[in-house]
């Protein structure tokens, strides 16, 4: 029995170190690239680090193109975008899952409807919109967009979340005193920490991968996101300049990550931190 | 320590607020003073030589500075359709002949054959004019790039096996260049698999290629019937594609991972000795050779095969002015400069492409051997522009016919007949939706 137990518990976890594998061997392939020099790349010489590794790629990236200004424009809308969009999606998602009424249905409806329109439909009435209102060519407008490409998911998932909370630990609170407000600030929103952190990751990753609004609607080269900084290491055809590509990658992969290992402890705290909250 | 936190996340959130109101970037009145000039060069000299150029203007213009903005090939059409349809677009943007000619049909390009000087137009070579020039004789872009497929060998690999390697006054035929795959298709260490194919040709997204090297067997693909444009796979169009097959499948001298990559793709193998032929590639792919191929590997370019003739077709790259730029004489001047004699030499050096001035050619830099410039510059008397230049839809025909199309034919899941059967067929629907719309 034992045996058969230890035998259960090797191949899970060969299984888990294959997977593993399997998902960290794309980065780790990128960041040997990014320190692997022009010729070693060209040579197809099959190695997972560099024979000689350079930092040229990342001199180059930094000597070429605005990096930073592009790193430190997709971090203001990031962030701006991930924030506007909780904060209006919390109290949204808890309305939904609380107060009963016959529209509940038609607006998750009209929500989940909304993220099956393909981008392209909407962006020359969308360019139009925000040049009417001088945000083309604006950090502002951009973020306004990504609040609105985010929201509607990030409010579905915390209204999934909002309806698990058990009613019982509102109105032992509502007995105590709390007001309505303080119910979903200081009750609720500890208990979903975890679906908060998911969100604000989905909203942040969005914003920050995003392409297609930042290229249409940024006119200014100073004004330009990272991942549209990214795309000019590719040219025709589907080439592109592998070395600093993978550079450049490798440093935009830094913020998600970062945001993910700070973010990590709420997906597993949370929910025991609200059980146990007096 | 929470109080800290959140005075810290304050802090920011108002920091960022701000930063957000405050005005931004060069709004104010660089619309109104600036030419924009959205250009695609990507690879590291050819975007410094851009941005000197623009710089050298910029220096003898202060009174209209040119504004760079680099595009990218893979997001410029989506970028230019939204500009075109919502009237804020570039001064000048970058671009290719067969994509404009289909801007210029819908109206959204400025005809430049007014302001062409004498100067320019004799000096600009008529093919590369007639890959931009629109049935009334409207100019929709002026050429400075021209595309061209070359042919590489491995001077080791010919010269081990004693073949000696074309030249114009000798150029091989396709059947001899079969001939030369098949010899140099070797298995060295004899364990049964082949050590050296003959042969390499990208044959991912493949149209270009088979459209381009079609024409020296008298293929066309589309024809002009009653005034309107058809597809057509006869006998000379299936000639290429049947020698391309049949080296892959019954010689077995093209190297098999040709079918999923492609040219460029296919140039480390080529340092690798794993083709001793790499055919099919831009002539920008010398570029990679020179600065990438290790020391002791010696390359040579192949002049154009002989079906019929040594025809390649070819497009070009190109400068437009949409209609909606307010500043189209401007616009012309910085056109002017940025394609004069001394900076289209210029710019085709640094991307590695035929400059589409015959006086540019003439240049010592454009006839050197260890570049592979000689021979890429001799081949460009064979270049021709295919019947499909200017035909409504000839994009969306490549993308979602003919490359779909020609991938399963070259991984042998569609045979000749059905594969010619269905471009014929399926191309026929995509073009008349066009020619339907009156576009």
């Amino acid at each position: 029995m034992k045996t058969r137990t230890f035998i259960a518990d090797l191949l899970t976890h060969a299984g888990l170190i294959l997977f593993m594998i399997f998902l960290v061997f794309p980065l780790v392939w990128m960041i040997a690239t990014s320190f692997r020099p022009t010729a070693e790349i060209y040579s197809g010489t099959v190695a997972l680090l560099p024979e000689s590794p350079s930092l040229d790629h990342y001199r180059t990236i930094f000597l070429e193109q605005k990096i930073f200004t592009s790193m430190g424009n997709s971090f203001i809308v990031g962030i701006c975008s991930t924030l506007i969009a909780v904060l209006i999606a919390l109290p949204g998602a808890y309305a939904l899952a609380r107060y009963s009424t016959r529209w509940n249905n038609v607006v998750l409806g009209w929500i989940l409807g909304s993220q099956i329109f393909p981008v392209i439909l909407v962006m020359i009435p969308l360019y139009i919109l925000l040049r009417s209102m001088a945000l083309t060519d604006s950090l502002i407008g951009l973020t306004l967009v990504y609040v609105v490409w985010a929201l509607p998911f990030v409010l579905w998932m915390l209204h999934g979340y909002v309806r698990t909370v058990p009613l019982d630990i509102e109105e032992a609170a509502a007995i105590d005193g709390a007001s309505r407000s303080q119910i979903i600030f200081r009750i609720v929103a500890p208990l979903l920490l975890p679906a908060i952190g998911a969100s604000v990751l989905f909203a942040f990753v969005s914003a920050w991968n995003e392409f297609f609004f930042a290229l249409v609607l940024m006119k200014d080269p100073n004004l330009m996101t990272l991942q549209v900084e990214l795309a000019r290491f590719t040219g025709m055809e589907g080439q592109a300049r592998t070395g600093p590509l993978a550079a450049a990658s490798v440093l935009a992969t830094v913020p998600s990550v970062v945001l993910f290992g700070f973010l990590q402890k709420w997906f597993s705290s949370g929910l025991i931190a609200g059980a146990v909250k007096n | 320590m929470k109080r800290f936190i959140l005075v810290g996340a304050g802090v920011v959130v108002l920091g960022t607020i701000v930063f957000l109101l405050l005005p931004q970037g060069e709004q104010t009145d660089s619309s109104t003073t600036r030419l924009r000039f959205v250009s695609l060069a990507w690879q590291e000299q050819a975007l410094a030589t851009n941005r000197a150029i623009v710089a050298e203007w910029n220096a003898a213009h202060p009174e209209l500075p040119v504004e760079y903005v680099q595009g990218t090939w893979n997001s410029v059409h989506d970028y230019l359709i939204t500009g075109f349809e919502t009237g804020d677009v570039p001064d000048v943007f970058h671009y290719e002949s067969s994509v404009i000619v289909d801007f210029a049909m819908r109206g959204f390009l400025t005809d430049l054959a007014p302001m062409i000087e004498p100067e320019m137009r004799d000096d600009i070579l008529d093919v590369a004019w007639a890959s931009v020039r629109r049935p009334d004789g409207a100019i929709c872009g002026i050429p400075f790039l021209m595309e061209s497929f070359i042919g590489l060998y491995d001077v080791d690999a010919l010269s081990a096996a004693g073949i000696t390697p074309p030249t114009f006054e000798r150029p091989w035929t396709w059947e001899e260049f079969r001939s030369v795959a098949r010899r140099l298709t070797v298995d060295t260490t004899e364990d049964g698999t082949v050590d050296r194919w003959g042969a390499a040709i990208g044959l991912r997204n493949s149209a270009n290629i088979v459209m381009n090297l079609s024409i020296g067997f008298g293929g066309s693909f589309f024809r002009k019937v009653d005034g309107q444009y058809v597809v057509r796979a006869g006998i000379e169009e299936r000639e290429l594609l049947s020698t391309i097959h049949t080296m892959l499948y019954a010689d077995r001298s093209i190297a098999p991972s040709s079918v999923g990559q492609s040219g460029p793709a296919m140039i480390p193998g080529f340092f690798q000795r794993r083709y001793a032929m790499l055919i099919g590639i831009g002539a920008w792919g010398r570029q990679q050779l020179v600065e990438n191929a290790p020391r002791d590997f010696r390359w040579g370019v192949i002049p154009p095969l002989k079906a019929r003739t040594q025809d390649i077709g070819t497009s070009t790259q190109t400068l437009s002015i949409p209609k909606a730029s307010k500043r189209t004489a401007e616009a012309m001047a910085f056109i002017r400069f940025m394609l004069s004699k001394e900076n289209m030499a210029r710019l085709a050096l640094s991307d590695w492409m035929l400059p589409a001035r015959a006086s540019c050619l003439e240049q010592a830099e454009f006839n050197d051997p260890a570049t592979g410039w000689d021979v890429t510059t001799a081949s460009a008397r064979f270049l021709k522009t295919g019947t499909w230049t200017g035909a409504p839809g000839y994009v969306e025909w490549k993308s979602r016919v003919a490359n779909p199309v020609l991938q399963e034919f070259f991984s042998g899941r569609l045979s000749l007949d059905e594969a010619t059967a269905r471009i014929e067929e399926e191309s026929n629907v995509v073009l008349s939706r066009y020619q339907e719309d009156g576009r």
